[in-house]
């Protein structure tokens, strides 16, 4: 049997494989992948159930029923209460994002080399080679202009005369046709989330997925890493169903997520004064824009434009991205008669984001109930950076002919003419006057050649303990400021290349 | 209890000139399956700001009345000041009752169709078993 789901038959499932990959996104999928494709037997364990397309939502409410994390429950402990976006199914959030292919910049490895003791041209080299092969691999793509959409079009021509530098996205997207369902995963089948590619591929090859199967904990024989167990979990219900153990010849390999990666090991036993620090985001927020025009964001490319300009200074990345209806009816301010006014004028919007490189480090604990909390409040220099991406984008806004625009910051205008923009000048530097979410997610398990400020060393392996190694964004110990997926998928692979040549 | 997210949810997106509220979409089943499917943590969060949005007109507009014994036009008042708030923790629990509205009037045919826009295909919530 390859894929083992929900079950409830009063008998523990005991499988074993050479390796056992906990984690179904980016990186337990491209894990497993490269180890199948070498012949090695492989076992995936996914805390969420499998949906195909044609499971999928198509509502926002289905989304944060079906394919988000605990509804998206999980939010900043600090000053404020973002919401900390991952989703909970076979794919993880490669089946909810917009599919954004950004290569590692060369940046990175440079600033992992200065104050990690790892990284360099040499890792640079390798990982950009298997950049290259993921490309094609997943049909990696421009969007077409037929599926652009108006939203991405104005963007575009804004970015023009404002000299932002910006792009049309590549996208892990084979013949986008513009839909505008990204966040609630592609049911046209165009946007290649690992769901759909990577993973039955690993079943093709002989691989076995165990879904709804949250992990407990990892076993150990010694310090030796032996598998993994834990009980199926109704995706419904709730509910428990029987228990798994799934036993690691070779490897265990943990890319459960940011969140529940170091939540998962501190549960498994591993002390470490690192883990769980040095946990880094891009928190992000939007500008609406009203135009004269109707501009029907929900039509078209969820992202297609983007700059990164500005990634460095001020430390920003701008992005496009439509919103549906129903989550723009609570992203307004006001209520009663004053909301239903405001929403009139929907298909007059368009939304547009920053990213914030936000340098200020938080913490992973666990919570009362066994779930990750995620500590985290931006210190000024970051908000001065945040509010630098509201006006970059409120200025693009007006670059392409808006009116005028929603900045979304409590205790400001609702709308702001273009005359008024120097009024976000002043914009509170408190983070709780924001409306934000927190997007790509890094740290928690950081990789190092120090040992003392790192879980894991440059190769991934947990410290202190053999056959574990982590190989999802838990290991990045700095803020790439560009979309995570293409960096997650590469160093995934290149642990499960390693694994490979060390066996 | 259901009662109180069905009140301040029709509070928050009332009927207006141009555009129909929440109350002629479904609300009342939507809420319903919401709370039955919805995790405890959410849900207390949901009922919590139900239940504030109804004790709060004092706070809000100054009349010490529950929500639902306010007129029309006070309770419209309350609705805005309660979602504008200048207390954070009050108005990211009044926000938790604007998203229960948003997700079920935002996606209702009616609504999606004054919006130009076809209507949603359905959520199946299913998953493979094999």
């Amino acid at each position: 049997m390859s894929h083992f789901s929900y079950r409830k038959e009063g008998q523990t499932v005991e499988l074993s494989a050479d390796y056992v990959v906990v984690g179904s996104g980016a990186g337990g999928a491209a894990a497993a992948v490269k180890l199948a494709r070498n012949g090695a037997s492989v076992i995936v364990v996914e805390a969420g159930p499998w949906r195909d397309p044609k499971d999928y939502p198509t509502t926002s409410y289905g989304a944060l029923r079906d394919l988000m994390d605990d509804w998206s429950s999980t939010v900043t402990r600090g000053r404020a209460i973002w919401p900390v976006v991952q989703a909970k199914t076979v794919g993880g959030t490669t089946v909810i994002n917009s599919a954004i292919c950004v290569r590692t910049p060369a940046d990175i490895f440079e600033q992992w080399k200065r104050e990690h003791d790892f990284g360099g041209e040499a890792l640079a080299e390798r990982v950009w080679a298997i950049q290259d092969r993921i490309e094609e691999d997943l049909s990696v793509s421009i969007v077409s202009t037929g599926a652009l959409g108006h939203h991405n079009n104005i963007a575009t021509a804004a970015d023009q005369k404002l000299g932002y530098q910006g792009h049309l996205i590549k996208r892990y997207a084979k013949g986008c046709v513009g839909s505008g369902q990204c966040l609630q995963g592609c049911r046209d089948l165009k946007k290649q989330s690992t769901n759909v590619t990577y993973i039955p591929e690993v079943v093709r090859l002989g691989g076995t997925v165990l879904s709804c199967a949250p992990v407990r904990k990892v076993t150990f024989q010694g310090n030796r890493a032996t598998g993994v167990e834990g009980t199926f979990r109704h995706p419904r219900t709730r509910k428990k169903g029987d228990a798994f153990f799934v036993q690691a010849r070779k490897t265990v390999i943990i890319a459960a997520s940011v969140t529940h990666t170091p939540v998962l090991l501190r549960r498994s036993g591993i002390k470490n004064r690192s883990l769980g620090e040095y946990f880094r985001a891009h928190p992000g927020s939007g500008v609406f824009g009203c135009y004269d025009d109707p501009v029907d964001m929900n039509t078209g490319a969820t992202q297609a434009w983007a700059s990164t300009r500005f990634r460095d200074t001020p430390g920003t990345k701008l992005e496009t991205l439509s919103l549906p209806l129903e989550m723009v009816a609570s992203r307004l301010a006001g209520g009663g008669q004053m909301l239903m006014g405001r929403l009139q004028e929907y298909r007059h919007f368009a939304h547009w984001i920053h990213a914030c490189r936000a340098n200020t480090p938080g913490r992973i604990t666990t919570g009362f109930n066994g779930k990750p909390v995620v500590h985290y409040t931006l210190d000024k220099a970051d908000m001065i950076r945040f509010r630098a991406g509201i006006q970059l984008v409120s200025k693009l806004h007006f670059s392409a002919g808006a009116k005028a625009i929603i900045p979304g910051i409590y205790g400001m205008p609702y709308k702001l003419s273009r005359d008024q923009l120097h009024l976000l000048d002043d914009a509170p530097l408190d983070p709780r006057a924001y409306v934000a979410v927190l997007s790509h997610l890094f740290g928690g398990c950081v990789m190092g050649g120090d040992p003392k400020r790192s879980v894991c060393d440059p190769q991934g392996r947990v410290r202190d303990r053999e056959s574990l190694v982590v190989a999802d964004a838990s290991v990045l110990p700095t803020n790439l400021g560009v979309n995570p997926q293409h960096t997650i998928m590469a160093l995934a692979m290149l642990r499960a290349e390693e694994l490979l040549d060390a066996a | 209890m259901s009662w109180f997210v069905l009140f301040a949810a029709k509070a928050m997106m009332p009927t207006s000139e141009t555009l129909p509220g929440v109350s002629e979409m479904g609300i009342r089943t939507f809420v319903k399956t919401f709370l039955s499917e919805t995790n405890w943590l959410t849900w207390l969060g949901v009922m919590g700001a139900s239940i504030l949005f109804m004790i709060s007109p004092l706070i809000t507009i100054g009349l010490p009345l529950p929500a639902c014994l306010l007129t029309q036009k006070a309770l419209d008042r309350h609705a805005t000041k309660a979602a504008t708030h200048r207390i954070y923790l009050f108005r990211q629990m009044i926000f938790l009752v604007k998203m229960v509205a948003g997700f079920c009037w935002g996606a209702h045919p009616t609504i999606r169709a004054r919006f130009a826009m076809s209507p949603y295909t359905g959520d199946p919530g299913t998953w493979r078993f094999q």
